[in-house]
């Protein structure tokens, strides 16, 4: 089932003449994990501002084409500092807030917030008061807010950007176990070696236009590696000058290896 | 080596209220040296960023720049000696033009305009910013936001750079450009100490490796050996970077940890010739 449709759309935000998205199609489906690539400045933070209809909604700005959702979206942003609702003083109620916005009753609300608590991993902060937060303690806080109001789309832009090395694996993981619920997902990141195990599809942006959609193989091919979006194990396969297709992974990698 | 030292932290602790947040840490960075601070979130990277900047005070212990003790200096006046990358960059952001923003600190230390103009020049050269120069910081992305922060940091020249995540969202052509500055810098004698959780970055720029746990300083050494041993990083919250993990998966010598250097042993067990 379609959780997101964008039929050709062009973006400009406020007082630009260039568009930050021209003409994009995409789909997305329950079950779905999208990964957007890209140079910075491609387009996928827009991208993601007009699937989660804050752009132009909030952000201003003119759209053409359509998008259709068919679901209730939620939204990690880049900074998620900027998330904090600014209105809690631990962690608990700053999870709280949004499913205390959607007027769902306290039992639910606990509910929500317990389970999105546990899969973050931050139980531990529950008490603690949010701006003592470190960045990737914020991170978790702000994604499990999103979590605790149960959306169908979840859009993420950099989610591992504050994370520690064995944090970011872990919040890769929950988005597999998200999207095995049938959670949509769509996920802006320059991770790129995480792509390969966390995404169905891939699809690369390329000043605000989609240059390929495919999957993860798609950055083991010479076009990616070329501009810089290759995984680490193809650009190093290519760059000792073995012939492709090029490994994606270190386990792609073994298996090739004589 | 104490004396020589321009950045030194002796016996430095640190507590938010009752939470103690760095415990007894002491190390010593000279000029040129390229450190790579690392640890777990939480494990207080930022606050001893905050340390350095002058912009908290040790509870115990000193923190020594250069000869001057940071708990005696104001920040403005620590600002001729020590550039600093915050981890959320845009609070250090208000002039109306990243260009103007870049040269806001050698402006405010007093240079002529025409090193005024060298410096900011550099810098945003440096970085690959000119073709932002002219735009309001807070119509770019998030990510080139920081990068204007850190170009800001570049453009005072200082004899201690101390970074927190200055790659975070970054591409990989621009991460390159982070690097190539970083390493300049230190060329010139900058003393380098880079927070982190971008192991490929700090491998393929930095040499040397602190870790926090717990607010303890857990080790102090060689990067790329720490950076191939799964083993002693699982502990502390940390994952080797992929080169490391492929090196050791495909078992090439020397154990590389560099992109560059994976490429060569590759290309020499396969017995072709790398195509750098």
């Amino acid at each position: 089932m379609t959780r997101l449709a964008l039929e050709e759309v062009t973006f400009w935000y406020p007082a630009t003449r260039a568009p930050a998205l021209r003409e994009v199609s995409l789909e997305v489906a329950a079950g779905e994990i999208v990964a957007l690539v890209g140079k910075v400045g491609a387009g996928a933070s827009t991208l993601l501002l007009v699937a989660a209809d804050l752009a132009p909604r909030v952000t201003g700005g003119r759209l053409a084409g359509a998008v259709r959702r068919r679901a209730r979206s939620g939204i990690v942003l880049p900074t998620p500092w900027t998330q904090l609702s600014g209105m809690a003083f631990t962690v608990w109620d700053e999870v709280a807030f949004g499913p205390a916005n959607l007027g769902w009753p306290g039992h639910e609300i606990a509910r929500h917030v317990d389970h999105a608590l546990e899969r973050l991993e931050i139980v531990s902060l529950a008490a603690r008061d949010p701006i003592t937060l470190s960045g990737g303690e914020l991170q978790r806080v702000i994604v499990a807010g999103l979590l605790a109001m149960d959306p169908d789309l979840v859009l993420l832009d950099e989610p591992t950007a504050e994370l520690d090395p064995a944090g970011a694996r872990s919040m890769w993981r929950l988005l597999r176990l998200l999207a095995g619920e049938g959670k949509a997902i769509v996920v802006a990141t320059s991770e790129l070696d995480a792509v390969p195990d966390v995404a169905d599809r891939v699809v690369w942006l390329e000043a605000g236009a989609v240059r390929a959609i495919g999957t993860p193989q798609l950055l083991a091919e010479d076009a990616a590696c070329d501009d810089g979006l290759g995984t680490t194990v193809a650009r190093i396969w290519r760059a000792a000058g073995l012939a492709p297709p090029y490994p994606l992974t270190v386990a792609d990698a073994v298996q090739r290896w004589p | 080596m104490a004396v020589s030292a321009t950045l030194r932290l002796d016996g430095v602790g640190f507590s938010y209220g009752a939470e103690a947040a760095l415990r007894d840490v002491s190390f010593e960075v000279a000029a040129g040296e390229r450190v790579a601070l690392l640890g777990r979130n939480g494990a207080g990277k930022t606050t001893l960023v905050r340390l350095v900047a002058g912009l908290l005070h040790p509870d115990a212990g000193t923190v020594w720049v250069g000869g001057w003790d940071t708990g005696e200096r104001a920040p403005e006046e620590l600002a001729r000696r020590v550039g600093s990358l915050f981890q959320h960059a845009d609070q250090q952001l208000f002039a109306r033009t990243v260009r103007e923003d870049v040269g806001f600190g050698p402006r405010a230390l007093g240079f002529p305009v025409h090193e005024v103009r060298r410096r900011t020049e550099e810098a945003l050269d440096a970085l690959a910013l000119h073709a932002h120069a002219e735009q309001h910081p807070y119509d770019l992305p998030p990510a080139l936001r920081k990068l204007a922060a850190l170009a800001g940091a570049l453009a005072l020249e200082p004899m201690v750079l101390v970074l927190d995540e200055p790659t975070g969202g970054l591409d990989r052509g621009l991460r390159a450009h982070v690097a190539d500055a970083l390493r300049e810098h230190a060329e010139r004698g900058a003393a380098l100490l880079v927070v982190t959780h971008d192991l490929a970055f700090a491998a393929e720029t930095l040499d040397r490796g602190i870790v926090l746990d717990g607010g303890r300083l857990a080790c102090d050494e060689p990067l790329a050996p720490l950076l191939g041993s799964a083993e002693r990083l699982k502990p502390l919250g940390l994952v080797p970077p992929t080169v490391a993990a492929l090196s050791v998966a495909l078992d090439l010598s020397g154990r590389p940890v560099r992109e560059r250097d994976a490429a060569h042993a590759l290309a020499r067990v396969a017995g072709g010739g790398p195509g750098l």
